[in-house]
């Protein structure tokens, strides 16, 4: 179902025609990093840390290099150590450890060997000698007072401090006369919440080859999110100019945000180097779980006022994200987060420390669903409180165009009120809660981001074009892509194919995060199709024999008074004799990506006896700005919210007090399957971006901010406690009910 | 003249001032000035390598032109998923 704004007409923008990449995924044809073979190939494989941290004081590797298969050993001693203050240090390091392991699963060496489990093999023979250090494994730990330091190495961010510290980022927000508001209120609510760290959960685990040639040139195939950033990174980390480095992206098997960054390149690139053939490395699952990044845990203190009549007057709070072993970001973009309601007074601090746990990575919003998770509830209570319907509180204090963001400026058009409107007047919201069951409501929003992007465009001699972007297409924008230049061109969607190109044969492309592929990535094919018909139009001219002013581009042909329609197709035949081949490329660093916003309904039962929460019913309305292909944008909200429903009820990293991951497993830690989860209903609300040609907003990231406090409120109305602790697993609700 | 906002954490860096007005016809000509006046803080503005103008955000603004009346927020580094 889609609720769209007065719009132009599209001939294709909004249509669900098959993806071009549909065939090769259902047959199997489709090649990800890992079915990436070559001759002579050796495989890699790690050593890594026992210990949560400890100084690194000898590694031998002797035994392992005479081992059978064996054709190269690195240790950190291979890389170069880049300044403190380098961008790319951090990622360096937790690629490699140096000095000292920072958290169990942090790499110490790598081999590469014939086979794998000979370079496995060798791997274990490595002897290191540690010195144990203090582990630290919590926020309360982290900010402790003279508590050990996670990482020497870091310095808090924006602070103009040269001191080690255990704080990556300390971000405070204030407006308005907070004490005041709160004096005045009628009604106060304030909570604690806590949530556990949670992976993206992508089914590929990360994967590469790489091949240095004898003239240092390196050839890489890897799975990301952005191989422009697996050269930019690579190349930093092994101090290589870029030029040396071609990356070749291959399908993606999910990301999520988890594979905006590398763990394995430079390391097979170093093996390589040294042996002189190539070397595939392929993380296990175990791998994945213990050493890439999952989302912070946080821990957060929430309190709002608000007056008897709905009005949200004032929010006063605390959030901390454990940001893992080195500094990160995730503290200061939670502030970015608080943009939904209007606030008038606004005091809050956003924090995040460091831990001896795995560098934490984006998980496709970052740090909002962890805010929005304490927020969302502590609104549902005063909602209660009020005896409000939770929707009519929140469009009450909504925020639209003008009102303030987190950054303090003005919202430019957004679409939350849209949003609730949409979950207020749907089939769901309006039906009777069923017997046993309790309902509840949450809302997200996601700035997004737009960035660099380029694209070529190609007719062919037939009138068919090929677009190349280098976005790889982690949910469907390739189809995106044919569907803007189809609406452009104006031919057939399936007489254009989409092609993500390695980094030497398109133009530079920011890695696709931030929601922001269809939208910054489109608007460089729109541009490119855009002066490609202007082309068009003069060769037209040239053909036809009129004036080049005398042509018009409608419906895919040129059209001239007393002329027939000449269609693409007659151009490009002639494109020899007019000019030459017909292409074009379009480059730009978008600005204006809209900000996205969305709101959910569900509908829980809860078992007194186990504790299980089963959801019955979900619904979810967004607004995509312009849905370019409605199917790829259902999904998206679709999968946001799975992984949502995940981390609000399942999902959870289980340490020891040594900092061991006790659940690095699928069979542990638990995802949603198909069969825990009802048909989750979307709704696809469109209000247009103005910053871009077909108003389009990114639609990747919101989907994951509202199912926690969504759950979570159903929960709480369901049992009549509140369940403050993510994830709602059976233990905790029984103890919940317990406490009752 | 062309209006400066500062979130919260850089208004230390700027004698807890929130909005200055300073000189500039590109985001990078204010940032000269802001540090002119606030020595350091260009810097704590250039690591924030964002900025919203007249609500449309922008990454690495620098050479933006910025129109006499406008308001320019500068936003630290942003990031996605």
């Amino acid at each position: 179902m889609t609720i769209t704004e007065d719009r132009p007409a599209y001939k294709w923008v909004g249509t669900r025609p098959i993806r071009h990449d549909g065939y090769d995924k259902v047959v199997g044809k489709a090649r990800f990093a890992a079915d990436r073979n070559f001759p002579g190939q050796l495989h890699g494989a790690f050593l890594r840390s026992p210990h949560g941290h400890a100084r690194i004081l000898a590694i031998d590797t002797a035994a392992a290099e005479v081992m059978p298969g064996v054709k190269a050993v690195v240790t950190g001693a291979d890389f170069p150590d880049l300044p403190v203050g380098n961008p790319e240090r951090d990622t360096g390091i937790n690629l490699m450890a140096r000095d000292a392991a920072l958290y169990v699963g942090h790499v110490v060496a790598a081999v590469a060997a014939s086979t794998r489990a000979e370079a496995e093999a060798a791997a274990a023979a490595i002897e290191v000698r540690y010195e144990l250090l203090p582990v630290v494994l919590s926020i309360d730990e982290s900010m402790a007072d003279g508590a050990p330091l996670a990482n020497p190495d870091n310095r808090t961010a924006f602070s103009g401090s040269d001191d080690p510290s255990n704080l990556a980022t300390v971000t405070p927000l204030e407006r308005g006369d907070v004490d005041a508001a709160f004096e005045a209120a009628d009604v106060v609510v304030e909570r604690e919440f806590d949530t556990a760290w949670v992976h993206q959960g992508y089914i590929e685990p990360h994967a590469c080859v790489v091949d240095v040639g004898p003239d240092g040139r390196a050839d890489v195939w890897a799975s990301s999110q952005g191989h422009f950033r697996v050269r930019s990174q690579t190349a930093a980390v092994l101090d290589w100019d870029t030029a040396r480095i071609k990356v070749t992206p291959a399908e993606i098997g999910g990301g999520f945000g988890g594979k905006t960054t590398i763990y394995l390149e430079p390391v097979a690139a170093l093996l390589s180097e040294k042996s002189g053939r190539p070397v595939k490395i392929v993380m296990t699952r175990d791998e994945v779980l213990r050493a890439t990044g999952p989302a912070p845990a946080s821990k957060s203190r929430i309190r709002i006022a608000a007056t008897n009549d709905g009005e949200l007057t004032a929010i006063d709070g605390w959030i901390g994200y454990a940001v893992g072993c080195t500094n990160d970001m995730a503290g200061f973009v939670g502030a970015m987060s608080v943009a939904s309601y209007k606030f008038p007074n606004l005091k809050m601090e956003f924090v995040g420390a460091l831990t001896n746990t795995p560098r934490s990575a984006a998980y496709r919003a970052p740090s909002a669903p962890q805010a929005a998770f304490a927020i969302e509830s502590v609104i549902d209570e005063i909602a209660q409180a009020l005896d409000m319907d939770p929707i009519e509180l929140r469009l009450k204090n909504a925020v639209v165009e003008g009102d303030l963001t987190s950054m303090g400026g003005p919202h430019p058009r957004v679409g939350f009120v849209e949003c609730l409107e949409a979950i207020r007047d749907s089939e769901h919201y309006r039906s009777s809660v069923p017997e046993g069951a309790a309902r509840g409501i949450g809302t997200g929003f996601w700035f997004n981001i737009g960035e660099q992007s380029s694209a070529t465009v190609n007719l062919n001699e037939d009138g068919t074009a090929t677009v190349i972007t280098g976005s790889p297409d982690i949910g469907g924008s390739r189809a995106s892509m044919a569907l803007m230049a189809a609406e452009e061109l104006g031919i057939d969607v399936h007489r254009i194919t989409p092609v993500v190109a390695d980094t030497e044969s398109v133009g530079f492309t920011d890695v696709t995060e931030g929601s922001r592929a269809t939208f910054a990535t489109g608007m460089a094919v729109v541009n490119a199709c855009r002066e490609l018909v202007e082309e068009l139009k003069a060769r037209a001219a040239t053909i036809l024999g009129v004036g080049a002013d005398a042509v018009e581009w409608v419906d895919g042909a040129a059209v001239a008074a007393d002329k027939d329609p000449l269609p693409l197709a007659g151009i490009t035949a002639k494109a020899k004799g007019t000019g030459g081949p017909l292409t074009v490329t379009a480059s730009l660093n978008a600005g204006g990506a809209g900000p996205s916003f969305a709101v959910h309904c569900c509908d829980v039962v809860v078992d007194d006896e186990t504790g299980r929460v089963e959801v019955l019913r979900y619904t979810t309305a967004q607004d995509a700005g312009t849905a370019i292909h409605p199917s790829y944008v259902e999904g998206q909200m679709q999968g946001g919210t799975a992984q949502g429903i995940g981390w609000a009820l399942n999902e959870e990293y289980v340490y020891d007090d040594d900092g061991t991951m006790l659940n690095a497993s699928f069979l542990d830690y638990r995802v949603p399957v198909a069969s825990d989860l009802p048909m989750i209903e979307t709704i696809i609300v469109e209000v247009p971006n103005p910053a871009h040609p077909y108003g389009v907003r990114g639609v990747g990231e919101t989907g994951i901010v509202p199912p926690m406090a969504t759950i979570a409120n159903a929960v709480s109305r369901a049992t009549g406690v509140r369940l403050s602790s993510l994830p709602m697993s059976p233990p905790k609700v029984l103890a919940a009910l317990d406490e009752r | 003249m062309p209006r400066a906002h500062l979130m919260t954490p850089l208004r230390r860096f700027a004698d807890g001032e929130s909005v200055i007005e300073v000189e500039g016809a590109t985001v990078g000509e204010m940032i000269v000035e802001l540090d002119r006046l606030f020595p350091g803080l260009g810097e704590m503005l250039t690591m924030g390598s964002s900025a919203a103008v007249d609500g449309l955000i922008h990454a690495e603004p620098e050479f933006l032109a910025v129109e006499p009346d406008a308001d320019v927020y500068f936003v630290a580094p942003l990031t996605g998923g």
